[in-house]
């Protein structure tokens, strides 16, 4: 992105983490949009085949969360860890069969989201330890006063296509356009953790539970209208949040696919530009540490 | 209540459970500071606890505070334990208090708070003058899962107790839907933190501009504020009470609280505004239902919802 920032002044920290298993209760199921009971995989744990460019929706999952699932044993590290990773993050495995291999941070859901290549992510499990190279918060852009970025690295920055603009916008390219009525759980959560949860795409419910999204990808960026993610998430008419999709298909009602927040101010602040390609494989993939 | 009325719409009686709440004291951090949606730092005042003084009828934006609800928030200090009791006590559930200088006086649930769970429970303002956080409080849990009678095929009923839609601006003739007396009717895009929570435990904010906001149908004829109404702004909490039945349109509270088009969920406001984003007057579920079983009629200056008379506090 052709922008001026403060990358040489941010600060990059060593951080530790390891994949965290799958979590269940006695009670086994939970409940569906029309009161079904469901029992599926998707939240924690190591998920395979499912990458940034694939479809968000259309597996029998809930809370599918693409790649390791990551956290910290310690409550307060743990937040740290969660608050301080940001998009494009580089992670590096520690221990297990695929010790030595390195990936890239998708976004957040209360775990950090980690996707390896193919070949990787056969080989990883629950309990690997692995290491997050946290640098991006802090990230300003000087000649967007009113835009507020947040958990996005500096060399994803650096990829995305766009930028400062001749009459003073910040040029975004996006592949889809939300509207106000899909966001769903993570209203009124902090913006640094977890990730706005889209109702409107339940792939294969009824017609009226649809608002037309059930065709987002894995790591797309999408803008969401009179949304204000600056300091937390709310409804807020007139502002826009860019997001990237981390999560894909759930089954919980009022729940689904969600971007994790990376920029958020008055929507005249932002040109919007229409492009498929606005996906994190087409900017992270091949690189071990893009742009660091 | 009758026989009648003990078996319900659905042919079974409800239970009551005696269950035991504690008087919350407020709890913060190792900072006294939240941050609103400007990024400015605030003091949360009267989040949680025991508030002097806020009464059923207050309006919504007259209180400096974060999520001020009337009357004494009621936890209990197992974590299950308090959501069962979050989760099976009903709105006019009566209460009494057991231990302290109130002990004896009694109240009525009149709304509940989401996340870890909160009973928010009125009282007469000089038995609240005599509690104590850590008072305990007996709950007489009834009515959740229960059908009342005279409610239509398709409309669900939820965090309501038995006798409580009689205190409230409900009708049903018999046949087509039932009619809800609201103070207004928002669009589902207003609803904030509780959307995708489970309406038997959870409140759901609304967030609503400070103020008037755009304008309000005039009384009478449905409609949505704010967005049906026009004028582009987003709908205000000028004129919304605590204790008001507000509708959301587009909303489905059977189970979580999600969008699902031509659904109406119907809440009483219990708690008070706050300057948290994607916060707000928060709303405790009690009916849902498609448009066929379930309609409101808004009226912005003439609406009376939840009342300290309704739940016998005065």
């Amino acid at each position: 992105m052709n922008v001026t920032t403060n990358t040489p002044a941010l600060v990059r920290q060593t951080l530790a983490g390891e994949v965290w298993p799958p979590l269940g209760d006695r009670h086994v199921y939970r409940t569906g949009p029309d009161g079904q009971a469901f029992a599926l995989p998707g939240m924690g744990g190591m998920t395979l085949g499912v990458h940034c460019g694939d479809p968000a929706t259309g597996y029998a999952s809930d809370h599918l969360e693409p790649g390791a699932s990551v956290r910290h044993r310690d409550p307060g590290a743990n937040m740290a860890l969660q608050f301080l990773t940001c998009v494009g993050n580089a992670v590096r495995v520690e221990t297990g069969p695929a010790a030595g291999a390195v990936g890239h941070v998708i976004g957040q859901h209360a775990y950090v989201l980690v996707d390896f290549g193919r070949p990787v992510a056969e080989r990883v499990t629950t309990g690997d330890a692995v290491t997050v190279t946290a640098v991006g918060q802090g990230l300003v852009l000087p000649d967007h006063p009113g835009i507020v970025v947040k958990n996005c690295a500096p060399g994803l920055l650096a990829r995305m296509p766009g930028g400062t603009r001749p009459d003073g916008r910040l040029g975004v390219h996006v592949t889809a356009r939300i509207p106000a009525e899909a966001v769903g759980a993570g209203a009124g959560m902090v913006s640094e953790y977890a990730n706005t949860d889209l109702m409107g795409a339940y792939a294969g419910l009824g017609d009226d539970l649809s608002l037309g999204l059930e065709g987002l990808r894995i790591g797309d960026l999408v803008a969401v209208a009179d949304a204000d993610h600056r300091f937390g998430r709310g409804y807020r008419p007139g502002f826009l949040t860019i997001g990237v999709i981390s999560t894909g298909q759930c089954m919980l009602f009022g729940h689904g696919p969600g971007p994790s927040s990376l920029m958020s101010g008055p929507a005249e602040a932002f040109a919007l530009v229409d492009d498929p390609d606005a996906n994190l494989a087409s900017w992270l993939h091949g690189d071990a540490e893009p742009g660091q | 209540m009758s026989a009648a009325e003990a078996a319900g719409g659905g042919g079974l009686r409800a239970v009551a459970v005696n269950m035991l709440g504690v008087v919350e004291h407020p709890s913060l951090g190792d900072t006294p500071y939240r941050v609103d949606a400007d990024g400015h730092p605030y003091l949360p005042v009267g989040d949680g606890g025991l508030v002097l003084g806020v009464r059923l009828g207050d309006p919504v934006s007259a209180l400096a505070g974060d999520h001020v609800a009337p009357g004494a928030c009621l936890v209990h200090p197992d974590p299950a334990a308090r959501l069962a009791l979050v989760s099976y006590a009903c709105l006019g559930n009566e209460v009494e208090v057991r231990t302290g200088r109130a002990a004896g006086a009694h109240g009525a649930v009149i709304g509940k708070r989401g996340e870890d769970g909160r009973l928010i429970t009125g009282f007469r303002q000089e038995d609240l003058a005599r509690l104590r956080p850590g008072d305990e409080v007996t709950v007489r849990a009834s009515g959740q899962g229960w059908r009342p009678p005279g409610v239509p095929p398709g409309a669900v009923v939820m965090n309501a107790g038995p006798g409580l839609l009689d205190a409230l601006p409900v009708s049903w003739p018999g046949h087509g839907p039932l009619t809800v007396g609201v103070r207004m009717i928002l669009p589902s895009k207003v609803a904030g933190n509780g959307i995708g929570r489970p309406a038997a435990a959870w409140d759901l904010d609304l967030q609503l501009t400070a103020g008037a906001g755009g304008a309000t149908p005039a009384g009478g004829a449905a409609g949505v504020a704010g967005a049906a109404a026009g004028d582009g702004r987003p709908p205000g909490t000028d004129g919304l009470l605590l204790g008001d039945l507000v509708a959301v349109t587009d909303l489905d509270a059977r189970h979580n609280m999600g969008y699902r088009r031509g659904w109406l969920t119907v809440g009483v406001v219990v708690h008070g505004t706050s300057p948290l984003p994607g916060h707000g007057p928060g709303i405790t579920p009690l009916l849902t239902g498609p448009a066929s079983a379930l309609s409101a009629a808004a009226d912005a200056t003439g609406h009376t919802g939840l009342t300290e008379s309704g739940v016998g506090l005065q």
